[in-house]
């Protein structure tokens, strides 16, 4: 096998006020014709640095060294008018999100033709025709038109389509793949990723693939290279790497993947309970009539966010909901916290609730959210002090202090320093910003948390440890959980049962102990299927 | 773009035109002082005052006074101005008619210079270009016109004797004479847009710079001219469309000071001299007419930008 | 704050606006004691001088002293502008605030409203409402003020409304705050901010307008040393002395520059993405 992209010893360094960075450092990789290399790292290692000095696409604070050759064709002493030539022609990218990376204002096959125009020196009329082949080679139906349609005519997963044939249109001998599926949905995620192992192995394209996420670089790659800090602290056939991790960062990685089978909660639920939460035909509606849509008469465009779902959660129950994005998982967890308002039944601890006129103290106090984002839900303005003072002024037992005595105990129940107190969230990690969330949400001694996405902002090895702490305050205190999530893997791993939800509606309510055997509904069977449990590793 | 987007805007634009009638009703009907009393002056007598009061209609209930003059509006009657006795709508049409074109030829220098500077501006992002382009911009929005329209008299008429510092002549009369005394004016009006829209056009093409659509068409090994023009440009000079239909209240604005200053025969001079002599239907027809050309301007624009951006979906 | 005013310093936009504003905010304390004649004395034989040792920006048409002038009429450019820039800001911003608040219909009447009001031009409007309650330096800035209103309503409401969607807003609801709390405590500092920003540079603005109106005889009345008053004066002079019309265009357009710059130097510094 020849190899085709050849990284040797490869040092970059950005220039700072303060002086270098090192980005990535002694940079060793080669690929080869047919192969796919997966290269793993967390947010900040440096991967896509490397994709982006591959590609000549550097600032100007960059300084370089080492090599990085395209067959016999040196690219770090490329000119410019060379580089030009390679791009789209001899290396080519698919990127992370297609929604951004197309040009919103031309049409989809313009976006495409330019490439053969460019690269192939086509005409415009040939350029169209054969990107219109191009299309239906990826799987578009109609492919005709989605050459003429622009990119908020087409949906996320026909977008990327679009994206990887122009990557292919010019027979590139390499292909850069940055998180290509990270931004899709799980099942279009799939798809996309059986288009990828088809074109692969008929064009033999030398591929580099970028992801965050071990379990799916697993499926499609032939070899795999840690990236960690800049330096590649391991590399191998994926069945060595993963079956028997020599560094101890792969290792760490590794653990943090989810992981249905290694369940982390022990408690199970009382089933003859009084159930804590019971919510019966609740629906959400958003939007409202237009003025002038009333005016001509016509019916305006309601939205429905949720409709008629039904579920109970038992006290100390760790309740899943898992769906794609727009399915209403969010909206339901709003309608429960008061943020939206909602029709149906909801009950809690017996109580009626018919709106959010009923929520009161005691309802506030007991029922928590967390969000997903601890950018925006921690104000940027106050300091941690003030943040986590206010749930202990309005719900603080009369026993509980209040002042920074009491405030450092909750640092210190989400393994945080004392001295946070004092600091703003800016100052913080993204997963300690995640942990003063969840310290506040836990000041009031809650009897519900809904947790609504809250690690999937944040890179793996953190999103395990904040698991790992979500699963320990459960067990002390047991607090019951809507975990919300689009990760079926960790919600199996924690959750006692799984509600799944698709475009509004609760399709089915499933035990975890009976999957994946015990999924009743198809698109739950889908969802399964689109997202393999990963490789366990050996050690 | 829906014909019910159209029917919305034009409903939007009706009441526009409906709430600026009412302010410049309201702010000019509330006069301290006693319009019978300016017409025919302090020595009057009750008799005269009275049926010059009948006759303008000032006894009358306000929204009576508000319904008869807005009934007049809506045929092309604006009433009769109280200085010369003239209907105040041909004069002041005709007046129009000379802003417009100061207005017009303003618009178009501006486009033919704010568009390249602030191109070259985002281009030669913190290059030296960038930062001529950037301290001409900040002095431009920084010169009220009479303060522009002074310095431009002093050097390029007084001291250079180049171009005459006032007066009007109609192109059609001597065009040649016409437009010498145009180029003043209009510097004077282009130079604060000019100085705005360049620094919009470099910001909003920075923006688009940066953006994940560019860097693929650039990782698509597609030529730095391709990338800016086809891809970039495009993309950047649509909120421009918005910013250059706003700013055309400050060209309103900029048009009044500019032919006081210049003594341009514009609706802005009848205006300040209807202001100042209390002339209270040609203030009243004056100021309707010029919002609702700004309102207009702005209508287009926003038709124009969802004809040209396909992206945006009305209800 | 200390940390706000370092930041400024570090971009040459910030120092140079915090440099211009802090002269002219020291030429408004001081100005009447650093000038060297008294404005409004008459010189029969010292008029028209260009600048000189004696005069160092010459005299104008009365003998009069153009620096002194000058730096009396500081105050009144510009503590008038500041102080109809601040009337405005707070009616724009109590509109916003409440139309962000009320939502729905309200809302959209309200916006549909104001965005008709905006499309008089503000001198235009400045021009209407000096007509209705005469020309003075007062009736200006309650012109101004009336002029600038519309459009800070439009950011405030947009500004806070942006602030609504923010998580921690929503955190503090679901917590069982109340509506007073979250719009003090959570939503309040985070929508000063902006509101200071596009403050600063509307106060470059309403210099320029209110230089405008004395000019075109609608603001300050003579003998007033106001800027634009004095411009408006000077242009009869103008094949005489130059030197009369050129200081006070030049100082108006020095204090707008300088609030422009402290303006985008403000935007840059409290900008949380930097």
């Amino acid at each position: 096998m020849a190899t085709i992209l050849d990284i040797a010893g490869y040092n970059l360094d950005y220039a700072t006020p303060t002086g270098f960075t090192r980005a990535l450092d002694a940079v060793t990789l080669s690929i080869g014709g047919g192969e796919v290399l997966g290269l793993v790292g967390e947010s900040g290692s440096g991967k896509t640095s490397l994709a982006w000095a591959i590609m000549r696409y550097l600032p100007q604070s960059a300084r370089e060294a080492g090599g990085i050759r395209l067959r016999d064709k040196d690219l770090i002493a490329a000119s410019p008018a060379e580089i030009g030539a390679i791009r789209g022609r001899r290396i080519g990218m698919v990127f992370q999100d297609p929604s951004t990376s197309l040009n919103p204002t031309l049409p989809l096959g313009e976006q495409l033709a330019e490439v053969l125009e460019r690269h192939r020196g086509l005409s415009r009329k040939q350029a169209w025709a054969e990107g219109e082949a191009m299309l239906a080679r990826v799987g578009l139906k109609l492919p005709a038109q989605m050459m003429r349609r622009y990119p908020h005519e087409a949906s996320g997963g026909e977008k990327q389509r679009v994206v990887i044939a122009t990557a292919f249109a010019c027979q590139p001998e390499c292909i850069i793949f940055d998180e290509p599926t990270t931004a899709l949905d799980v099942i279009t995620a799939c798809q996309i990723l059986d288009l990828f192992a088809e074109l692969q192995a008929e064009t033999g394209v030398a591929s580099l693939y970028i992801s965050h996420d071990l379990a799916l670089v697993s499926r499609v790659a032939t070899r795999v290279a840690v990236i960690h800090r800049g330096r590649i602290v391991e590399q191998g056939a994926v069945a060595q790497v993963f079956a028997a991790p020599s560094d101890a960062y792969t290792q760490k990685l590794l653990a943090a993947v989810p992981r249905p089978d290694h369940r982390l909660v022990e408690t199970t639920p009382d089933p003859a309970a009084k159930p804590l939460v019971e919510v019966e035909k609740l629906s959400v509606h958003y939007g409202r009539k237009p003025f002038l849509a009333k005016l001509l008469g016509r019916e305006g465009t309601r939205f429905t966010g949720n409709r008629e779902v039904s579920l109970a959660v038992q006290p100390g129950e760790i309740l899943g909901i898992v769906g794609e994005s727009g399915s209403g998982k969010s909206t339901l967890a709003k309608a429960l916290t008061g943020l939206n308002p909602f029709e149906g039944g909801l009950r809690f601890d017996g109580r009626p609730i018919a709106g959010i006129g009923d929520m009161d103290r005691a309802y506030r106090r007991d029922v928590q959210i967390i969000f997903q984002h601890p950018d925006s839900s921690l104000n940027p303005r106050q300091r941690i002090r003030e943040i986590l003072s206010r749930p202990l002024a309005l719900y603080g037992k009369p026993g509980q202090g209040r002042g920074a005595e009491a405030i450092g105990d909750l640092l210190e129940q989400v393994r945080l320093p004392r001295s946070y107190a004092e600091r703003y969230p800016h100052q913080l990690s993204g997963g300690e910003k995640q942990r003063v969330a969840i310290a506040r949400a836990f000041a009031s001694q809650p009897r519900l948390v809904i947790c609504d996405e809250i690690t999937s902002a944040l890179d793996v090895s953190v999103q395990a440890s904040v698991i790992e702490l979500l699963v320990d305050l459960q067990r002390r205190h047991g607090t019951a959980y809507l975990f919300i999530t689009h990760d079926l893997n960790l919600v199996r791993q924690i959750a006692h049962r799984i509600a799944v939800m698709y475009r509004g509606d609760l399709v089915e309510l499933v035990d975890v102990a009976a999957l994946p055997a015990g999924a009743s509904h198809a698109y739950t069977r889908s969802l399964l299927d689109a997202v393999p449990a990963p490789a366990s590793p050996s050690a | 773009m829906s014909p019910a987007y159209v029917l919305k805007r034009i409903a939007l634009i009706c009441y526009t035109l409906f709430v600026v009638s009412l302010i410049v009703f309201a702010i000019t009907q509330i006069l301290p002082a006693d319009a019978a009393v300016m017409l025919l002056g302090e020595n009057a007598t009750q008799e005269a005052l009275a049926a010059v009061r009948e006759r303008l209609g000032l006894d009358a209930p306000l929204w009576q006074q508000y319904l008869h003059w807005l009934g007049g509006v809506v045929q092309g009657d604006f009433g009769t101005s109280m200085r010369t006795g003239q209907p105040v709508g041909p004069a002041l049409f005709e007046a129009l008619g000379r802003s417009l074109l100061l207005a017009l030829f303003s618009i178009l220098l501006m486009l033919a210079l704010a568009l390249p500077l602030g191109i070259v501006a985002a281009i030669r992002r913190g290059r030296i270009a960038d930062l001529v382009v950037g301290v001409i911009s900040y002095i431009g929005v920084s010169l009220p016109e009479f303060v522009t329209a002074t310095l431009l008299v002093l050097v390029l008429a007084d001291w250079l004797q180049w171009l005459p510092a006032t007066g009007y002549v109609p192109l059609t009369e001597n065009f040649g004479r016409g437009l010498l005394h145009l180029v003043l004016p209009v510097l004077t009006v282009s130079l604060i847009l000019i100085a705005h829209v360049s620094r919009m056009v470099r910001s909003e093409l920075v923006d688009v710079l940066h953006t994940d659509y560019i860097r693929a068409a650039r990782l698509k090994g597609l030529s730095n001219r391709t990338v800016l023009f086809k891809h970039g440009l495009r993309n950047a000079l649509l909120p421009t469309i918005t910013i250059v239909a706003l700013d055309i209240g400050y060209l309103l604005g900029g048009v009044i000071v500019v032919e006081e200053i210049f003594a341009l025969p514009g609706i802005g001079r009848q205006l300040i001299v209807a202001i100042q002599s209390r002339d209270l239907p040609s203030v009243q027809a004056g100021a309707l007419i010029m919002a609702t050309t700004y309102a207009i301007a702005n209508f287009l624009a926003d038709i124009a930008y969802a004809w040209l951006d396909r992206r945006i979906q009305y209800d | 704050m200390t940390e706000t005013f370092r930041r400024m310093l570090r971009s040459p936009q910030g120092a140079l606006g915090l440099l211009i504003v802090g002269l002219i905010l020291l030429v408004v304390i001081l100005g009447p004691a650093l000038a060297p004649y008294n404005p409004d004395t008459m010189a029969p034989l010292q008029r028209y001088k260009p600048p000189s040792a004696q005069f160092w920006l010459g005299t104008d048409q009365y003998g009069r002293d153009i620096l002194s002038r000058l730096l009396n009429g500081a105050r009144a450019t510009v503590v008038l502008a500041l102080i109809a820039t601040g009337l405005g800001t707070l009616a724009g911003a109590m509109i916003g605030t409440v139309s962000a608040y009320l939502g729905g219909r309200a809302d959209e009447a309200i916006m549909r409203t104001i965005d008709a009001v905006m499309s008089i031009p503000s001198l235009l409007m400045a021009l209407l409402i000096v007509n209705l309650l005469g020309k003075s330096s007062l009736n200006a800035v309650l012109a101004i003020a009336i002029a600038f209103t519309p459009g800070m309503a439009r950011v405030t409401r947009s500004v806070a409304l942006a602030v609504r969607k923010q998580d921690y807003v929503n955190a503090a609801i679901a917590r069982g705050e109340s509506a007073g709390f979250i719009v003090w405590r959570e939503m309040l500092p985070n929508v000063v901010a902006p509101i200071i920003v596009e403050m600063t540079i509307r106060v470059a603005f309403a210099v320029m307008l209110f230089a405008t109106l004395s000019f075109l005889g609608l603001g300050a009345q003579p003998p007033a040393s106001e800027w634009g008053l004095m411009v408006a004066e000077a242009r009869r002079f103008m094949h005489l002395s130059p030197w009369m019309i050129l200081w006070p265009s030049l100082a108006v357009a020095l204090v707008a520059i300088g609030f422009n710059l402290l303006g985008d130097g403000l935007r840059d510094v409290l900008n949380p993405r930097t």
